[in-house]
This record gives C-alpha cells, structure tokens and sequence, in this order.
C-alpha cells in the first residue's frame, strides 16, 4: 500500500473520530432531552434532526455550502474572526458531524428510553442531583446503546461523500478521503488505485459493523437487578 | 425515636384517587391493606416521586410539601430513604458503590456499623446480580441508611423473598427501629410482621383509611 | 452562490432510463428520433441552445449530458448509450478512438477557447501576470482536477511551461469540472480559478482578471465525432452536421468560443 493510500485511510479516519468526538456533547444532550423531556417543539426538533438522514446527502452538502461559504449567514461571521471551513479539513469534520448526528441521537435517545427512570428516581431520593444522576445513572446504563450510535455515526462518517464533496472539495492531502478518493481516482480513470481504496473501506467497514454487533449484544449478568 | 408525620393530602394518577389526612407521631408506621389500595402511591409521595394534587406533607417541622404555600421539595432536598418493594440496587455497580451512592462527608453513620448491622459487610465488592433477594434488600437497606435520612420508607419488605426466608429481615428492621432509633413506614399486608416491626398502623382501602390504630387491634385480614 | 442551471446526472444512470425507454428501440416511424450527446461542461449553455433549437426546427429529441470531458469519455468507453462526443480536449477524444468507438472520418476540431483567471467581484483586480497568483493574498485557486479534466490539463501544462506549477500546486483546489471551478469563485470560496473565456462571460460575481494570450498559452481544442454504434445514425448525423453548421456557429460565436480550423 502507496504513502497516499496510508495518508487518505489515515486522514480519513482521524477526521471521522473527531467529527464523531465533535458531535458527542450536543448529540447526547439532545438525544436524551428528546427521551426524557415534553416541550413545545420537541416534533420539530426531532424532524429537522432527522432531516440529514432522509435527505440527499448533496443537498444537505449544499445547505451546509450555503451556511458556511464567506458570503454566508455563518461563513460571514466566521471570515471576520479569520476563520475559513468551506475547502478546508474543517468542513470535510462538518460534513460527517451533520451527516452522523441523527444516527446519535435516534440510537442514543432509544439508549436512554430503555433506562428505566425509576433507577433516576432512586438515585434523587439518595441525594444526587439532576447531573450527578445523569452522569452517574443514566448515562452508564445507556452507555452500550449511546456508545453504539457513536460508532454507527463514525461508520456513516468514514463512508460520507455527498455533503463532503459539496463543502469540502476532493483536495489531495487536505480534504480528499477515502470515500473522495474512490469517486476521484474512478473519475480519472485510475482503476486499480480505486480498488485499492475500496478495499480499505471495506476493511474498516466490517471492524466497525463487528465491534457494533458486539455491543449490541448484551452479556447475561447484565440483566438489570 | 418518635416523629410527627403529617400526611394531608389528595393524590390523583388517571383514574385512581387517594385521599389521606393523618397526623401520626410514632417511630414505625405501618401502611396496610390489600395490594392496591395505595399503600405504594403513599410511600412514592413521601418521597417526592409524585405530588399530591394538594395538601401538606409534614416530617416533624420540615415540610416537604404544601400546595398552599407552594413548597415542593425535590427527592434530593427530603432526606427520605425509600427501598422499594425490588430494591433497586444500580446493576452497573458494586454493593460497595450502591451503599455510599448516596453517602456525604460527614454523614451520620459509620459504614461499618450499618455493613455489621445488616450483617453484608462479606458482601462489599460484590456485583448486584449476585446476590440473593435477602441479600439484595439487605444492601438496599444500607444504601437508604447511609444517605442519613431522616425516615425510612420500605414498600413490602418481605415481598421479594423466599417464604422461609421471609422473616429474617425482622430483626434487621428492629435494629433500625431500635438501635439507630431511625423512624419508619413500611407498606406490608402481612399482619404478622405488622405487628412485629410497627408501632401504628394505617389501614388503607381503595384509596381512603379505614383504620387506624395499634397493629394488634386493627382487624388486618389479607 | 450560482450553480449550473443544468443538473448533470451520471450518463450511465440516464443511459438506463434512455435504454428503457421505447424511443430508442429504432421504430422510427412511431416516435420521434432521439439522440444522447455527451459535452464539455464549459458547453453547457451554447449546446442547449442551439440544441433546443434544433428541437425546434427538427422535432428530433436530443439528450444532452455536460460534465468533464475525462468523466464522459469514461462513461462512453464504459458503454454509456451515446450518439454524439463534444470534448474540451485532444486527450480524451483519443482515449475514446483507442477503444475504437469513434466512427470513421467523423472527428473534427470544431471550437477553441482561452484560459482565464477569475476572482470574485469584491477582490477582483487585473493581475499583471500569473506570478501574481504566488502571493499570500491567493490562498486557494480553483480548476479543474489537473490530473484529468480538460481546463485542469491545459492549465498545469501552462503553468509547468512558465516554471510556476509547483509553487501553484499546493492551492489548487480540483473540481469536478470547469463550471464547478466557476461555482467554487462565484460564491467567494475561493480567491481565484482558471477556466474558460466563455465561462468567465456568464460569471454572476465573479469576472477576469487576466488572460493568458492566445500566442503563448496551450492550444484549446475542442473536438466533435460520432460515437460507434448508435442505434439511429441518421439522426446523429444530421445533428452532427447540424453542429458545424452556420446556426450553429452563430450561437457557438455569441457565447465567446473561437473557431478550431481543420478536419482530420
């Protein structure tokens, strides 16, 4: 396997691991406020969540083309700080996240659903407060379900191409990944180092599908006593 | 150690009604009456996991709750240590870290003398699934302690265990009573062990008290 | 931000959708002939009018399909249906007659174009030659993929000419195609591109900053053949003629292409 190859599998997995890291805090918050909480809105929320998983991944790559470019609502306020994402690693980690994020939350809120809230409850009546609870009750006890949604939206991060061609561009040695780099080397004709790249996807493909399946498989002294 | 308990409340959940005015000073309150009649709703109220739809809860002079001057103290601010009837140990950790789940510097009681009282202290590093249900009740017993509450309620202490096992949590309850001198109500329908641990007894029925008194005049049939 | 107004699916999808439909089952008699031309992006705009115009006159239905020349000639050799090949280069035209699917003695050198350098509207200022482009204000240049695409070639193969490729390299930025290049500048993603005259023309904001000569920068050719094979030769042909003729050179003329010269 070529240097390039190493650099793209090597790129690609870090940005996918930080995306997923990125998306974590406010994938968890939501994912649990959704389980836990009624408020005017929550349908609107969950939907508009919901949207980068049933929409074309190009459009919502557009959207977020739109939001961040210099001329942008967000990109704007950005250039002024120095900032720029569109063409950058940055907006290849914005890519996945948007396109990862409701795989967290969908998977993560089901985690926190099946906690049952009368170990919350008992956990109040012992003194803890709402974070103490959270982060010592439920949250451990979702921990596999939570943990599962995370690699499930890393897996959708390392195989994302729509919304990552649209806001970050196929850039060797700064946006091209895995998934870029297919589409590239195939547009050029480059067969053989297309297979080579599909290959290593396919790899890391079938660890995290294993790892997830492990997860998701719960050992028997589990059972909640 | 006596303690006026104040329940003066109305409870509705869909359509269950529960309505409750008693003024009771004692050191073991015993809550009967058969499965249903809202012995467990009473225990859940206490401890501030449903609130009334008016009224006043009332622990010696800490009110807990009262819908007239719009106090309703959270779970964590009432000092009420609740084992319910499946003790509810957190299965994620080990009976060492369920007993001082709730456990503050400077807590009122010493982790060995509650571990030796309940007689589980071979039992610390043990996971929860791996206990028996006495040993279960026993840990959920010291965990409700060790948070220093200043009552204790327990919802059907005989309920998970094995018929010949049953009456071994007696004498543990009697320690509590006695030697920590901790106040309790526990939710039984065995006369039996009402009569055993409590000092008065509310009898309860479809919601509403139908009796009161000392447990051995009460007509307790189950 | 402005985007081409044409979607450009894959032509293997339209391909399918085309075979499976009953036009181009060669009952000519019932239906209206229908013919798949496959085109330079930086074509976009000039065939589909003259297209709809031959639509017009013809009653023929013609299926265009605009994208870089590499990805449709990739398409083309990989048995994408297509009855006519517009390619922004020599190269690809080749890669298409290696794998024998071009129809004897119909290629010609149809068009020519001029390398430009664009910048978006707001910073736009005429540059007094490509060395400009070394400076610290061009942090990202947008053309297409150098490897393959048309403009990309020509534009690396200049550049390598003048000794400033390497020092240009690391901000390029690679497209899928000219227009998308004109796209990424439009919206002010980038500080500058290369393409086109012509796609120059139609920037909305954006515009040229300079020229490379037509004396000293690469030779622009834009080739035009028929594919082998196609169900309805006649059909093909006749707007294959059609593209070469007075009409059509009309139109090829308003949007800023030069005239390529010879037949081969």
């Amino acid at each position: 396997m070529s240097a390039e190859i190493w650099q793209i599998t090597w790129f690609t997995l870090i940005v996918a691991l930080g995306a997923t890291i990125v998306m974590l805090p406010p994938g968890i918050a939501l994912a649990w406020l959704l389980a836990r909480r009624r408020f005017p809105g929550k349908t609107l929320l969950d939907t508009v969540t919901s949207l980068p998983l049933v929409m074309p991944p190009v459009a919502t790559g557009l959207i977020l083309l739109y939001l961040f470019s210099r001329l942008g609502p967000i990109g704007s306020l950005l250039a002024l700080g120095g900032v720029g994402i569109v063409f950058t690693w940055k907006a290849v980690v914005l890519a996945m996240a948007t396109m990862g994020f409701p795989l967290l939350v969908r998977t993560a809120r089901t985690g926190f659903e099946q906690v049952q809230v009368r170990y919350e409850q008992m956990a109040a009546t012992l003194g803890a407060g709402p974070w103490r609870v959270f982060f010592t009750v439920t949250l451990p006890l979702a921990a596999r379900t939570v943990l599962a949604g995370a690699l499930l939206a890393f897996s959708r991060a390392i195989g994302e191409f729509g919304a990552t061609i649209m806001v970050a561009g196929s850039i060797p040695g700064r946006t091209r990944t895995l998934a870029l780099a297919i589409f590239s080397e195939t547009e050029i004709g480059h067969n053989r180092q297309a297979a080579l790249l599909l290959g290593v996807s396919v790899v890391i493909a079938f660890v995290a599908v294993a790892i997830s399946n492990a997860l998701i498989h719960r050992r028997p002294d589990e059972a909640a006593g | 150690m006596a303690l006026a308990i104040t329940l003066d409340f109305t409870l509705r959940q869909g359509g269950f009604l529960l309505e409750i005015r008693e003024r009771i000073e004692t050191d073991a309150l015993a809550l009967v009456g058969p499965s249903g009649a809202g012995k467990t709703s009473v225990l859940e109220t206490v401890a501030g996991l449903r609130r009334p739809e008016s009224g006043e809860i009332r622990l010696g002079d800490r009110v807990l709750f009262s819908s007239a001057r719009g106090i309703d103290l959270p779970p964590r601010e009432r000092a009420v240590g609740y084992v319910p009837q499946d003790a509810l140990l957190f299965p994620h950790m080990d009976v060492r870290r369920n007993i001082l789940y709730g456990a503050r510097h400077g807590g009122a009681l010493p982790l060995d003398r509650v571990l030796a009282m309940l007689e589980i202290a071979p039992l610390i590093d043990r996971r929860i699934a791996r206990l028996s249900g006495g040993e279960r009740q026993r840990v959920a017993l010291a965990r409700a302690l060790m948070a220093s509450p200043s009552l204790l309620l327990l919802d059907e202490p005989l309920s998970a265990l094995d018929p010949s096992l049953r009456w071994r949590i007696v004498p543990y309850l009697q320690r509590i009573r006695d030697e920590l001198r901790m106040p309790m109500i526990c939710a039984s329908h065995d006369p039996a062990f009402v009569r055993a641990v409590a000092s008065v007894a509310l009898q309860l029925d479809h919601g509403r008290v139908v009796g009161f008194g000392a447990p051995a005049l009460l007509d307790m049939a189950p | 931000m402005q985007m081409n107004g044409r979607p450009r699916l894959p032509a293997i999808l339209l391909g399918v959708l085309l075979a499976a439909g009953p036009a181009r089952t060669g009952a000519a008699a019932v239906a209206p002939a229908h013919i798949l031309v496959s085109a330079a992006a930086s074509l976009t705009d000039a065939v589909t009018t003259i297209a709809h115009e031959y639509e017009r006159t013809t009653g023929t239905r013609v299926s265009l399909n605009f994208g870089p020349s590499s990805g449709l000639a990739r398409q083309i050799v990989n048995g994408a249906p297509v009855d006519l090949f517009l390619s922004a280069d020599e190269a690809q035209m080749d890669y298409v007659a290696r794998a024998h699917l071009v129809r004897p003695g119909t290629r010609v050198d149809l068009l020519s174009n001029q390398l430009v350098v664009v910048m978006p509207d707001a910073e736009a200022r005429p540059l007094k030659s490509l060395r400009d482009l070394l400076g610290p204000g061009f942090k990202r240049i947008a053309v297409g993929d150098p490897a393959a695409v048309p403009v990309g070639v020509y534009t690396r193969k200049y550049l390598t000419s003048l000794g400033l490729w390497s020092r240009i390299q690391p901000k390029i930025v690679p497209t899928l195609d000219v227009r998308a290049a004109l796209a990424a500048v439009d919206g002010g993603n980038v500080d500058a591109a290369f393409v086109y005259r012509t796609d120059a023309a139609i920037a909305r904001h954006s515009r040229m900053v300079y020229a490379v000569p037509l004396d000293q920068g690469p030779r622009i050719v834009y080739p035009l053949a028929l594919i082998a094979g196609a169900p309805d030769a006649a059909a093909a042909t006749r707007f294959y003629t059609y593209l070469r003729g007075p009409q059509a050179r009309a139109v090829f003329e308003r949007y800023g292409f030069l005239a390529a010269g010879h037949v081969r």
